[in-house]
């Protein structure tokens, strides 16, 4: 898959600026950035459903734009808001969407392996948040398309179903599928990318694999300080000696550290200060990456802080 | 054509599955059959009228002209004719009986019917005469010779419609009334003997009620809510929560989306139609069977009405926005097209805007092939509904989003 120079205008409003990229074959590629980022148009202009104002997108090697047909015929898609025809089956649902291509595995098959066999016979309208999720993962599966795209999977869902759909990427990314995959969640790139492009208003910020970001722009470590009623003399302890320190989406104090010795006497000092009050001290990871690319964190609706 | 029929499937399951579309589909209709069909089908339909025919001959039984006169009113099967005896006070009668309306024939109206239109028979003749040749003046007072002794110019018959001020009725008797009169006077131009009988309740060789007369002028209005409403909303729907942008995303092209869609609401239509058929039958013994060339015109009529439904729903925002557009459109048009009564209630210009909508040729069309089983006069709806269908997909093919939504 290849981005080029990639723009898309809504009137004056960029959307999309200049943006290049690759993805690999078989690899789990994620888009990651706050709302109005541009993942999902960058996203929507490789499944064919968006024109780009200028620049180009091919998927297996197929233009977006000249050669729609073939790029369908070979992806998977499971949009920001899927929905699907209300008062049909989970079955009648996906065997609908499995008659549109040419192959793909029996309805059956794809039911089962997604566990939602029991639900076969239930409308779509009275599954729960995360059966209507899983349906339509199977109905992008019909094909078993050699590229997956899912956009904002795991948005809403608890964290069982968060992680039955984690489980699900990584077992089609062992059967050979790429992942395109956008989202708002660090903990999901960490635990499903191989590699992430960071978008920030339309511009990309940085691409490269997770590791590599955190290596290069997480820090050592992080200290994690649960909140109390002295926050702020913790906060000020940490500020002395942390090179950056936000709240994550609980509202802990976060401050992140180049030196894991200056880390480690921080922790002490912030014990004799907070008293029983939990510290945690782990390596950095992409919230960190993010929090020094693009200058914020993301809450758990994805709306900057 | 295979993803097409795969869509079909699954949008008709859909549909039958919406209890709004399948209560606007069969059941508004049926319900609409069994109110037109009972209130306009089920009584006698008339209006009672009494009636003084005061021209009697020497033996106290009316004349001849008089008496055809009062035929004609009943035989309109718009009013229930009684006689009221001849010079009798026709005020103190009403007083007594507590009538509210009375039509009068005054005496010597038959001779006065004669005499009145003696011009009119003499300019008959001289025109037939000045065709074979030259008419002279010698040829007019021979003419004029040949006329009976009391053919001379006179004032016109008066027949005196009395009613209470009270009367909701009168105003429509009246015009029944005039409307026999009109006819009566074209055909007393020349003629010595009594007019035909006036002609009704006998079109097609069938015996018809109302049911049978609202049942295709229904069947069109059904076609066009389900196409303008209903489809219209159900496919900002479509739309609005995602539906349609997952179904782009496959390799479902946007032909086999209209195709499917249109198919579907011809088989809608065609089921509806039976349903419609086999209820009229039931209950009101409604004799009408849509011919092939009905099912045609029906047919086209939906794809038409399909066609714009889905062009309307593609450019609106929400189901919600959609229902009330076509609302606006459908209903007026429904109502404006003659629909559920006839165009001679109207205004003039409404008559003439009528006859610029594609309904009023569609139920025209159908109650000409279904009623009074004739082709005459259908040329003119099948273009029209032919423009509208071809105009329909165009307007789908145009409107419908299948990038950048």
């Amino acid at each position: 898959m290849t981005v080029e120079d990639l723009t898309r205008r809504y009137g004056d409003t960029v959307a999309l600026d200049d943006v290049s990229f690759e993805v690999e074959p078989n690899e789990v590629f994620a888009l990651v950035g706050p709302n109005g980022a541009g993942k999902t148009t960058i996203v929507e202009i490789l499944e064919c459903l968006r024109t780009p104002t200028s620049g180009s997108a091919s998927v297996l090697g197929h233009d977006t734009v000249a050669e729609p047909d073939r790029v369908k015929e070979r992806i998977g898609v499971v949009p920001q808001s899927f929905h699907t025809f209300d008062r049909l089956t989970v079955r009648e649902n996906v065997s609908l969407v499995r008659r549109l291509y040419d192959e793909g595995p029996a309805v059956a098959t794809i039911l089962e392996r997604l566990d939602l066999t029991d639900y076969a016979d239930t409308r779509f309208a009275a599954l729960s948040g995360g059966y209507q999720r899983r349906t339509g993962l199977a109905m992008a599966l019909v094909s078993d398309p050699e590229v997956l795209f899912l956009d904002e999977p795991t948005t809403g869902l608890d964290p069982a179903a968060r992680r039955a759909t984690w489980d699900q990427v990584r077992h089609l990314t062992d059967l050979g599928t790429t992942v395109v995959l956008t989202t708002h969640y660090m903990a999901e790139v960490e635990e499903l990318a191989d590699r992430v492009a960071l978008l920030v208003d339309g511009r990309l910020e940085a691409v490269d694999a997770v590791d590599s970001l955190v290596e290069a722009y997480g820090g050592e470590v992080k200290l994690v300080v649960e909140t109390g009623e002295d926050d702020a003399a913790v906060e000020s302890a940490l500020r002395d000696a942390a090179t950056e320190v936000y709240r994550d989406e609980s509202g802990a104090l976060v401050g992140l550290f180049e030196d894991r010795l200056v880390a480690q006497e921080t922790f002490g000092r912030l014990h004799e200060l907070s008293g029983d009050r939990s510290i945690d001290l782990t390596a950095a990871g992409m919230d960190e990456v993010f929090l020094r690319l693009a200058g914020t964190t993301l809450d758990s609706r994805g709306e900057a802080r | 054509m295979r993803r097409a029929w795969a869509l079909l499937r699954a949008l008709s399951t859909d549909w039958l599955r919406n209890r709004e579309a399948v209560f606007f589909a069969f059941l508004f209709p049926v319900i609409l059959l069994l109110i037109f069909g009972s209130v306009f089908g089920g009584g006698t339909g008339e209006f009672g009228l009494h009636v003084q025919n005061n021209d009697v001959g020497p033996d106290g039984q009316p004349t001849n002209l008089s008496a055809t006169f009062v035929d004609a009113l009943s035989e309109t099967g718009a009013l229930s004719v009684s006689q009221v005896d001849p010079g009798r006070d026709v005020a103190a009668w009403s007083e007594e009986t507590g009538a509210t309306r009375v039509l009068v024939v005054p005496e010597g109206f038959a001779a006065q019917v004669r005499a009145a239109s003696a011009d009119a028979r003499r300019a008959v003749i001289v025109d037939t005469l000045a065709r074979a040749g030259t008419v002279n003046d010698s040829t007019r007072a021979a003419v004029r010779d040949q006329l009976p002794a009391n053919a001379t110019d006179a004032d016109p018959a008066v027949v005196r419609f009395l009613a209470a001020s009270d009367d909701e009725a009168a105003p429509a008797i009246r015009g029944v009334v005039g409307s026999v009169v009109a006819r009566f006077n074209e055909r007393a131009v020349g003629v010595d003997t009594p007019p035909a009988r006036v002609e009704s309740g006998a079109l097609g060789g069938q015996n018809l009620d109302g049911a049978d007369y609202y049942l295709p002028a229904l069947l069109a209005a059904v076609v066009m809510i389900n196409g303008l409403i209903t489809l219209t909303t159900v496919v900002a729907e479509f739309t609005a929560d995602g539906t349609l942008k997952r179904l782009v995303a496959t390799p479902l092209r946007r032909r086999d989306w209209i195709l499917a869609t249109v198919v579907q609401q011809s088989v809608l239509t065609l089921l509806v139609t039976a349903l419609m058929v086999a209820v009229a039958h039931l209950v009101f013994g409604v004799s009408v069977v849509p011919g092939p060339l009905a099912i045609g015109l029906l047919l086209l009529g939906t794809v038409g009405f399909a066609g714009f439904g889905m062009a309307l729903g593609s450019l609106v925002d929400g189901p919600e926005a959609a229902t009330s557009l076509g609302m606006a459109v459908a209903l007026p048009m429904m109502f404006v097209s003659g629909v559920f009564w006839e165009l001679d209630l109207m205004p003039g210009f409404l008559q003439t805007l009528a006859t610029v909508l594609p309904l009023y040729h569609f139920h025209r069309g159908l109650r000409r092939l279904m009623v009074l089983g004739t082709t005459e006069g259908v040329l003119v709806p099948f273009v029209v509904l032919g423009v509208v269908a071809v105009a329909g997909l165009v307007a789908a093919l145009a409107t419908t989003t299948w990038r950048d939504f």
